[in-house]
């Protein structure tokens, strides 16, 4: 059941919308229909009155006195009351935690907003939560929104204002390329507009246990850069016995389809993975390096050398447990593993396969953007606030603040130069991993994300798929055709409903 | 012998009933008024494009295989927990109805899981079955059990009927220990003069006279597990792996929330809910007809 959450349950086309319906904040927003000059105007027109001017000189004196103190304080009592914005995002732990620093820190550095952080849920729930809050009129005015959830966003039309075009209406400077390439490739249109701005940008990197492998009496310092060297090493750590599994993944579908593609420069499905047109198709049932990796998996997980852990997070706890010596992860899972690793561990890029022409290719990136919602009762100034914020974010001080601290990627080419102006990543080896597999990959056609509409279900029709090859059930190629059968029966809906 | 309370006028009964059908329409009424609307609506998420499709939902639903796969999973589920939860609940009321001091006690301790939200219980189990951290799951793997619910469905399917069904007892226990208490001891008494052993007594007198209840607690354990071991499934497996614990319930809400298929998900809820009608109106024939009322 969809639910509207309280704070926003106000009347449609009311005015007062986000904020209260108080006149106070009907002043304070100035666009309302009493303004300060009338009501100053009003506190005279009283003053002044005949009957208090019969009386003497010295009280005339001291009754404008009082009239222009009133008129003068109330404004200024009146204005102190600040835009709210409300921003919605979909991080726990760490990163939640920061980000709620930010938005107290955006207030304290300015009183004509306030911005409101506040967690919602997870992606799914919290885009759920959206949905239900755009139709009732009052979405929030930025939200986080998971990178999967990007091409429905997209498609929505009149929901969301790209955040370009917000910060023209602000009259703020935004150039797009102040974003990673990578980052402004996934999240641009056409023209070089952004749609949204990148904020938490994520890679898939690989997370080694070093302890384990010493046990196994392998090289600590030199983790697997392909394919074949983690094989070998799997196998060996299950030999030696040195781990109870080899390897596991989280996120089943971004890091062996999404990520797995764009390392190779594959393309996972037509017009450009979807980017220039929302008749695309998938075309992975006709894939052998993908149907290799698969198959490697299946095979893997008959002795424990793959063992699969969750379609979402939850691999992350075999990691971290010990239990798995090799992690293929979001950057962004770096701080749960620097809290509860009890293991010296090191990063590693995704692997690839060498015999792939031109492999390794950059990654792509994960993570989310923000977004801004557009809707009915918006007024200038509520956009101009979130202009604002959005400007606090980007800045060098934030993002290098932010990309020290969790395991997401400085979203800005100043940010990541400002951290190696400063010596960052020689003191810190290991965490330049997720931008340099970003950055240092050959480019490609097909390393530039794809944008599909209703992908987390097709991302789930994947994982439904895979397990049943992992189970046995069947065989990788009939898990590859099927998913795209049933994945493009999606995009065909989904072509309808955005059209 | 009915007793019938008569108010003077008509406003005031009006009153004292406002409350609760005021929460009735709010959460009942509106809801399902609004699932039943959708139902026949196709649309995008966000609600910028809508178009009236009739009843294509429904026969969309009908044709999925992924759906009747759902539905006779729930059945085996619904089943599983019902059952599950029904025998240790007579076995547990038969014990505590032959215990003289204490009682009270017991009663309380059993109580305890019933006022466990279900999605905390979901969690609890959780975490005491998870294969890498859970307590359970240790013992289980000492035992030499291949225990694996993140890949194998069967392992997922039994974790959440334990834990739907352990839930259940409780309420189970109460019904039926009322149930008991309320068979006059005369004629357990002149059986047992008779000859009848214990076993033969619960068989002849005490299983005929608490069918009422037994009926009862069955149509309410199937919609138990239809309905409110969503909480359960979610904590636990989200329905995975590849579909083994996707009840109808779950589906409704993956459909819906997760893939904000809107049509599909609503169509699927209409569904559910003339499944329940349909139960509870057997339910109510067959309680004024067929069971043993003393």
């Amino acid at each position: 059941m969809l639910t509207v959450p309280e704070k926003h349950a106000q009347p449609k086309g009311s005015r007062a919308g986000a904020q209260g319906a108080d006149g106070l904040s009907l002043i304070a927003k100035g666009d309302a229909g009493i303004d300060n000059m009338q009501l100053s105007q009003g506190a005279c027109t009283i003053l002044f009155h005949p009957i208090f001017l019969e009386r003497t000189d010295t009280m005339k004196h001291i009754l404008s006195v009082v009239a222009l103190a009133l008129a003068s304080a109330l404004p200024v009592a009146a204005q102190t009351k600040p835009t709210e914005i409300n921003m919605w995002m979909g991080l726990t732990g760490q990163g939640g935690e920061l980000l709620s620093r930010f938005g107290e820190d955006f207030n304290k550095s300015q009183s004509e907003y306030r911005v409101i952080v506040s967690f919602k849920g997870q992606y799914p729930e919290q885009r759920a939560a959206a949905v239900a809050a755009f139709r009732a009129g009052n979405p929030p005015h930025i939200m986080q929104m998971f990178d999967a959830g990007s091409g429905d966003m997209m498609h929505a039309k009149g929901a969301v204002v790209p955040v370009s075009e917000v910060f023209k209406r602000a009259g703020l400077q935004f150039n797009p390329a102040d974003f990673i390439p990578p980052a402004r490739g996934y999240y641009g249109l056409p023209n070089g507009d952004l749609l949204s701005m990148p904020f938490n940008v994520s890679t898939t990197v690989l997370f080694y246990n070093k302890d384990a492998f010493r046990k196994a009496g392998l090289d600590a310092e030199k983790p697997p850069q392909t394919w074949p060297q983690l094989i070998e090493a799997a196998k060996k750590l299950r030999s030696t016995n040195a781990a109870a599994c080899g390897y596991t993944t989280t996120w089943m579908a971004w890091v062996m389809l999404e990520q797995f593609s764009s390392r190779h420069n594959i393309a996972f499905g037509s017009k450009g993975n979807g980017r220039s047109g929302v008749d695309a198709s998938l075309t992975i049932a006709n894939n052998p390096v993908l149907a290799k990796q698969l198959q490697t998996l299946v095979d893997l997980q008959k002795d424990k050398s793959f063992d699969y852990g969750g379609r979402s997070n939850d691999a992350a706890a075999k990691f971290i447990s010990g239990e798995c010596a090799m992690l293929t992860q979001s950057s962004g899972g770096l701080g749960a593993i620097r809290q509860g690793a009890k293991f010296e561990f090191g990063t590693a890029q995704l692997p690839y396969w060498p015999e792939v022409k031109g492999a390794p290719f950059a990654t792509t990136i994960g993570g989310a953007s923000l977004w801004v919602f557009n809707a009915p009762n918006r007024s200038p100034a509520e956009f101009r606030g979130v202009a604002q914020f959005l400007n606090f974010l980007k800045s060098d001080k934030v993002m290098t603040e932010w990309a020290k601290t969790t395991g997401f990627l400085p979203a800005t080419n100043t940010a990541f130069k400002a951290m190696q102006d400063e010596g960052f990543f020689k003191t810190n080896p290991g965490r330049d991993v997720p931008i340099l597999s970003l950055l240092e990959g050959a480019k490609g056609d097909n390393t530039n994300g794809y944008r599909f509409g209703r992908w987390t279900e097709i991302r789930d029709v994947f994982h439904e798929e895979l397990e049943k090859a992992l189970q046995g059930n069947q065989s990788v190629q009939d898990a590859l055709r099927n998913t795209e059968r049933r994945g493009n029966a999606l995009l065909r809906a989904f072509e309808r409903t955005a059209s | 012998m009915q007793r019938r309370v008569i108010f003077p006028q008509r406003a005031l009964p009006l009153l004292l009933l406002a409350p609760q059908l005021l929460i009735t329409l709010v959460f009942f009424f509106w809801p399902g008024g609004q699932a039943l609307y959708m139902s026949v609506l196709q649309q995008d998420a966000f609600g910028t494009s809508v178009r009236f499709v009739g009843l294509e939902n429904f026969a969309q639903v009908f044709a999925d295989e992924d759906y009747l796969q759902a539905f006779w999973r729930t059945l085996y589920f619904s089943l599983a927990v019902t059952v599950l939860a029904m025998v240790p609940a007579l076995l547990l009321a038969a014990m505590a109805d032959r215990v003289v001091r204490g009682a009270t006690g017991y009663t309380t301790a059993m109580l305890v899981p019933y006022a466990i939200a279900p999605a905390v219980a979901g969690v609890l189990w959780y975490f005491m079955f998870n294969p890498s951290i859970g307590v359970l799951a240790w013992w289980l793997k000492a035992m030499g059990v291949d225990w694996n619910p993140t890949l194998d469905g069967s392992d997922a399917m039994w974790l959440v009927i334990f834990a739907s069904a352990w839930k259940q007892v409780a309420y189970n226990f109460l019904f039926f220990l009322a149930g008991l208490q309320s068979i006059p001891k005369s004629l357990l008494e002149a059986a047992a003069i008779d000859g009848a052993r214990p076993l033969r007594r619960f068989w002849t007198i005490v299983f005929p006279l608490l069918s009422p209840t037994t009926f009862f607690l069955l149509v309410v354990g199937v919609v138990y597990a239809f309905f409110d071991t969503f909480g359960v499934i979610s904590a636990i497996t989200q329905g995975g792996p590849a579909t083994a614990t996707e009840t109808l319930v779950y589906k409704v809400y993956k459909d819906g929330v997760h893939n904000l298929d809107l049509g599909s998900s609503a169509a699927q809820s209409v569904v559910l809910m003339v499944m329940v009608i349909g139960l509870t109106v057997l339910q109510f024939r067959f309680v004024e007809r067929r069971v043993h009322y003393n």
